[in-house]
């Protein structure tokens, strides 16, 4: 009798695994990562009658070739035996493409139980299966079931349990099963498809063959696909955002004012109050990333489990690929346009790893909804009725920049790595809800538990370095947004580099508030607000700041916090205005209502900024350093090296690239001008040389393919 | 014996066999072979009519290949 404590489950892409792992563990799941890559680790708990199993479901892959990083893991895994079984699903509707993954998993181990998937689907498509006479062909148990059907699923565990107590000694065998090559493989399937399997009806007569003659047809694909990313896109984003003030107040609530009051009540002493209040603020901004990141994975398993997300990347490949990336790639950079985090996370549906790195460094100049309030402002103070032309090129010029990106990357870190595309498009199922808001559900704990450690940490230090403040030698707090706080002083400091984009010494605070940007690239408002309303010292604003630490409202911030979304549904339904372009409008009134700036900081805008300057701001305020939780993210799927290197990336690109238009348009000075040209060959070159790095590293760290018997 | 043509060049509603691959071995065609285009497949266009990237109908499945990359998959007919 086999002592068995540790399946894997393993199976092509599509092929109903998932659907089959989520009946068997029920709600006992966990999402995580495999131990050095970012490759997504589901696992679960199979309660069985004396015992539980450790269950984990693999990432789908069609062989076991390390070509892609699935299955270099995949590979890895089975190879190295650390899972008593291999539970094998395979999707009877498609058998000889998914034979082919069984095929590989015999040549590392004997422990394997097929589980043959979909077989009702199989007979309404008139394909008939001799699932004994398969079991004999491949020497393997092969036990048939439906995975959408607790009851059939319960069943096929039974026979699984006894077929366990049959199967062979286990056997690792590296060495003592032949090797065949990928043709070979194909002669066996296709003699073992001929002897069980019958084939009775026409296939093009199947209801996914119907729903893609008018999916992929050739002028209706097109407005399909748009009308299908602007369901996602509103969903995602649209949805989200309804919910982003929600958490936001309630958040600010929950985790800034009440332990502040808690504290002070204790008579803590202020730098304490400092300190909680700076990570109370980091995990209110993760908390209003949860609605959007939710809402983001919620969309996309419904892609996915319903079968477009194929035909997205079919359509939009023509796009795409000129820019060197599959067409699924289009996802996250439309949802880029709305936030940055949800698009980093959806770049999680690109299988290989080069592709999705791509796309993570191009999302962020997809010019998100935090940073519109920016343009808005200065487009009321200084563009009047340019103002619409002006927020156009700023988008292109993220859209430019983004495709420069990709350029870059194609040629320097991801060099020589072409992906080809072939494509398979899976049937079309009727996605399970219960399943998507649960893969949903966990991805986003999955993201505040590890993107969220991050943000709450830098949000922390910047709080505090916000608060802190020195004058006439003496330490006080509570200084944020004002001329004294120690990030005003290092704004100040730094005011000097950004004086070839046409930032002059005297406006110290549009150089700060690059600081609080930090935060989101709205808060660039608010600081800018403050610290030009403190440069005469209005005692009007005082007043306002004062009135800003009144006392808690514990009910009145909940009742706020549900109305938001009572608002944000009226909004989302009555408007269709999803990227919020309404906002930008000549109305100086109007905007300063909208984003909680005082009209008077109209005057201090045009008169410290000229057209130009004020254009190279933008330019620099939609390129640098993406957000903090922007980078909390791109940790979490790419590691905090290549975070790093985005971050560093995008603010020399964006000091660039706002010089060389300012000094172009204005300053006219060659020195600078021939600089930022330095910095961005620079910027390439520094790339150039990291993608040899890479390129050493990975071939250190994935051992060579197993060697093959024949010769090709 | 019939003529050996591009699969880029098959026509609709007719099937064919895989008969070989330009610039093989590669790591494109590697891959095609694993997802099971390999030599006396059945291959035929799927009736959905999109010309670039164009979808086939092979092994009980349907897959889309680029244009100018299913150039090189040679088919003759039956």
């Amino acid at each position: 009798m086999h002592k068995i404590e540790r399946i894997a489950i393993a199976g092509v892409p599509n092929c109903g695994k998932t659907t089959l792992f989520n009946s068997l563990t029920g709600s006992r799941q966990k999402v995580g990562n495999w131990p050095g890559v970012t490759v997504e680790k589901v696992e679960g708990r199979l309660p069985l009658q004396d015992s539980s199993i450790d269950l984990v479901d693999l990432p789908g892959t069609y062989n076991l070739s390390p070509d892609s990083e699935d299955q270099k893991v995949a590979e890895k895994v089975i190879r190295e035996g650390e899972y008593d079984l291999i539970l094998n699903v395979v999707d009877a509707t498609s058998l000889s493409r998914n034979l082919f993954l069984t095929m590989d998993l015999k040549e590392r181990t004997n422990q394997i139980i097929v589980l043959l998937n979909m077989v009702d689907v199989a007979e309404k498509e008139g394909i008939e299966i001799n699932i004994d006479q398969l079991s004999k062909e491949l020497n393997l148990p092969v036990i048939p079931v439906v995975a959408v059907n607790k009851e059939s699923v319960a069943k096929a565990l039974k026979r699984v349990e006894n077929a366990i107590e049959s199967l062979p000694e286990h056997d690792s065998h590296i060495s003592s099963v032949e090797v065949i090559d990928s043709v070979q493989k194909y002669a066996s399937i296709d003699k073992i498809h001929s002897r069980v399997v019958q084939e009775i009806k026409d296939r093009n007569e199947s209801i996914t063959n119907k729903i893609d003659n008018v999916v992929l047809h050739r002028f209706a694909a097109i407005p399909i696909f748009l009308v299908s990313m602007f369901v996602t896109f509103w969903f995602a984003i649209g949805f989200g955002s309804v919910f982003i003030d929600f958490f936001d107040i309630l958040g600010g609530l929950v985790f800034v004012d009440v332990p502040a009051i808690f504290l002070s009540s204790l008579g803590s002493p202020e730098w304490l109050l400092v300190m909680a209040g700076g990570i109370g603020a980091g995990c209110q901004t993760v908390a209003t990333f949860v609605p959007v990141v939710f809402f983001m994975f919620f969309s996309l398993a419904i892609l996915e489990n319903l079968g477009y997300m194929a035909r997205v990347g079919v359509v939009a490949d023509r796009i795409m690929r000129r820019i060197g990336l599959p067409g699924s790639a289009f996802i996250p950079m439309v949802v880029g346009f709305g936030c940055t985090v949800p698009a980093i996370m959806a770049a999680r549906t690109l299988t290989s790893k080069r592709d999705r790195f791509m796309t993570i460094f191009m999302a962020p100049f997809m010019s998100c909804g935090a940073r519109l309030p920016v343009y808005a402002l200065f487009c009321a103070a200084l563009f009047g009725a340019y103002s619409g032309f002006a927020v156009f090129m700023i988008y292109l010029a993220g859209l430019a920049m983004a495709i420069l990106t990709g350029y870059f990357l194609k040629n320097t870190l991801f060099k020589g790595t072409p992906s080809h595309f072939v494509m398979d498009l899976p049937l079309y199922h009727a996605p399970q809800f219960g399943a998507v808001f649960k893969t949903a559900w966990l991805r986003t704990k999955h993201f505040v538990r590890k993107a969220g450690k991050i943000v709450v940490i830098a949000v922390f230090v910047l709080s505090v370095l916000n608060s802190i403040g020195f004058k006439d030698g003496v330490i006080s707090f509570g200084n944020e947004d004002s001329e004294v706080s120690v990030l005003a002083t290092a704004g100040k400091a730094i005011g000097p580099v950004f004086e070839p984009m046409g930032i002059s010494k005297e406006n110290w605070p549009a150089s700060v508030a690059l600081f609080t940007g930090l935060f989101a690239k709205e808060a660039i408002v608010g600081t800018l607000n403050s610290l030009y309303a403190s440069m005469e010292m209005d005692p009007s604003t005082e007043m306002i700041a004062e009135e800003d630490r009144s006392s808690l409202d514990v009910a009145g911030s909940i009742t706020e916090a549900f109305t938001t979304i009572g608002e944000g549904v009226v909004g989302l339904v009555s408007s269709f205005d999803v990227l919020g372009i309404a906002l930008i409008s000549e109305d100086q009134q109007a905007i300063s209502e909208e984003i909680g700036a005082d009209t008077s900081v109209y005057q201090h805008i045009a008169t410290y900024f000229t057209v130009f300057s004020a254009f190279a701001y933008l330019l620099f305020v939609l390129m640098y350093f993406p957000c903090l939780a922007v980078i909390g993210a791109a940790r979490q799927e790419m590691g905090g090296f290549y975070a790093g290197v985005m971050a560093a990336y995008s603010t020399l690109l964006a000091w660039a690239v706002a010089t060389l238009f300012y000094q172009i348009a204005e300053g006219h000075n060659l020195w600078f001008i021939a600089l930022s040209l330095l910095i961005l060959a620079g910027v390439y070159g520094g790339l150039h040389l990291l993608g040899k790095r890479e390129k050493m590293v990975s071939n250190i760290v994935f051992a060579p393919p197993i060697r093959k018997s024949c010769c090709e | 014996m019939s003529k050996i043509i591009n699969l880029t060049d098959i026509g609709q509603g007719k099937a064919y066999q895989i008969s070989g691959f330009e610039n093989h071995p590669s790591e494109y065609t590697e891959k095609l072979h694993k997802m099971g285009f390999v030599e006396g497949t059945t291959i035929e266009l799927a009736p959905v009519k999109l010309s670039d990237p164009i979808v086939f109908q092979i092994r009980g499945s349907r897959i889309a290949l680029r244009k100018d990359e299913a150039r090189q998959v040679l088919v003759k007919e039956f």
